[in-house]
């Protein structure tokens, strides 16, 4: 009797303060739709430094969620989350480094020549090189989640730098200095239409030698 | 005529006062909270408390009036905030006294752990008052970390991820900390809702019944050095001796008596 008084008192409001918990790690639910959502046209990747570009995917949230925001007649208010998503053509990794001790060597840029002569209209080969030769990093950083930025030097070498904790990832995203634990976030699901724009979901490489860390915050 | 209309009204508020301690006990109780011997030496230093409860009532205080225009959405939050520093009469003040009072708050608690911490007064029979306030000095960290997110700007927004993200690195249960902070995988709209009911309700709820027993615990057992206590300590030493000294005569005695015998 103790028993079941004691659960009809305590399990409603635990669940409801933990709905968050349930949705997430047990039903395995995300608040950002799963669209895909346009970053930008692939030409307009510089040479040798990455570029930033403003995305936002839609967030259902709360009293943010669509059917809510339908049922109330609040319509034209959508909820979003906005990242900023950095695209670099990789470099070649002449040698790897080592997590917490060097970071890797680089090479050449692995852009290809054919985006000398054209800006869209790709082949289907061409676009799975492309994509194949394309970082898309998210600029949340692996340590404590604050943006990081492109930053150069008067030598002209570049690197990016979380304002935060001195996190510093190279070009490709991988890990060179300071706290994060691993190297920048990628888009895992990323595709490139006929009108040479990049597309991606609202996914990370997490998981598995990458750690279980997620950029929750982005 | 004057000094007739003092004398009666002093008279009549004496026979209310003593009406209200006949059935309250009210005077009493106050004398008993409100006189407290403190030691000579630092007595300043004995005041860090009651500055860390002033402040604390100060939070209450201007948070109350804070909530009259405060909008907890995150379309509005950053506006309201806007609205009560420059629209609201007194608002900066209102907002001011919150923000600086607890900023001085964790600094003045910080010293008045100090205090607590040289003087030892920690120690027998007090511990219990300790594990109290460092419980207390935990919740007043929660609640400065969910005020920071609060004004939704660019500041507080950023300070609050890297505080949740570090939650991330709980072993095992770093995921649902996680999640639970932000409530969802995201932060938004819910991370406002949630900080601020963990801001205006469950940790002032919780704070309040600790500082009462924090204030009853201090007042059973007073502060540091209380005269009293040694003067029984000693009294208690001086019968302890006296006890041995005659457990010696006896012993004394007996050695007589043995070699009486032989």
């Amino acid at each position: 009797m103790g028993t079941i008084m004691g659960a009809i008192l305590t399990i409603p409001p635990v669940a409801f303060i933990l709905t968050p918990i349930v949705t997430t790690d047990v039903l395995g639910e995300s608040d950002v739709g799963d669209e895909w959502r346009e970053v930008g046209p692939v030409s307009e990747i510089p040479d040798d430094e990455p570029k930033v570009f403003d995305v936002e995917f839609p967030l259902n949230q709360t009293y943010g969620t669509r059917s809510v925001q339908e049922e109330s007649g609040v319509t034209d208010k959508r909820f979003s989350i906005r990242n900023a998503v950095w695209l670099s053509w990789k470099h070649e990794v002449k040698q790897e480094g080592r997590q917490g001790s060097a970071g890797d060597e680089l090479g050449e840029s692995m852009r290809p020549d054919f985006m000398d002569q054209k800006s869209e209209g790709f082949t289907e080969q061409e676009r799975q090189q492309l994509i194949d030769s394309i970082n898309v990093l998210s600029n949340s950083c692996a340590h404590l989640g604050c943006p990081v930025r492109w930053l150069v030097n008067t030598e002209g070498e570049g690197e990016f730098l979380c304002p935060c904790h001195g996190g510093i990832y190279d070009i490709n995203g991988g890990w060179v200095g300071g706290p994060p634990p691993r190297g920048m976030y990628r888009y895992t699901e990323v595709k490139i239409e006929e009108d040479g724009k990049l597309y991606v979901k609202h996914e990370y490489n997490v998981g598995g030698e990458n750690g279980p860390q997620r950029p929750y915050v982005v | 005529m004057i000094g007739r209309l003092r004398s009666q009204a002093m008279e009549t508020s004496k026979v209310l006062v003593d009406w209200m301690e006949n059935r309250t006990g009210i005077v009493t109780i106050l004398e008993h909270f409100l006189y407290e011997p403190v030691p000579k030496r630092g007595a300043w230093l004995y005041t860090l408390g009651s500055a860390t409860l002033f402040l604390i009532t100060l939070q209450f205080l201007t948070g109350i009036l804070l909530l009259f225009y405060y909008v907890p959405t995150t379309d509005h939050a950053w506006n309201s905030v806007y609205y009560i520093m420059n629209d609201a009469y007194f608002g900066t003040l209102i907002r001011g006294i919150h923000y600086w009072s607890a900023n001085f708050l964790m600094a003045v608690i910080g010293l008045h752990m100090a205090r607590t911490f040289f003087s030892g007064s920690y120690k027998a029979p007090r511990e219990i008052n300790w594990v109290i306030g460092v419980v207390l000095l935990l919740l007043v960290v929660g609640l400065a970390f969910t005020g920071y997110l609060l004004r939704w700007d660019q500041d507080g927004f950023w300070a609050s991820v890297v505080g949740i993200k570090i939650g991330s690195y709980s072993p095992f249960i770093g995921a649902y900390v996680t999640h639970f902070l932000i409530g969802g995988d995201a932060v938004g709209p819910a991370t406002l809702s949630r900080f601020f009911a963990l801001h205006v309700w469950l940790l002032p709820a919780a704070i309040a019944p600790l500082i009462g027993i924090h204030l009853y615990l201090l007042r059973r057992h007073g502060e540091f050095g209380m005269e009293s206590e040694y003067t029984d300590r000693l009294a208690k030493l001086h019968e302890r001796q006296r006890l041995e000294r005659y457990a010696g005569y006896e012993e004394d005695e007996d050695v007589y008596e043995e070699e009486r015998r032989q």
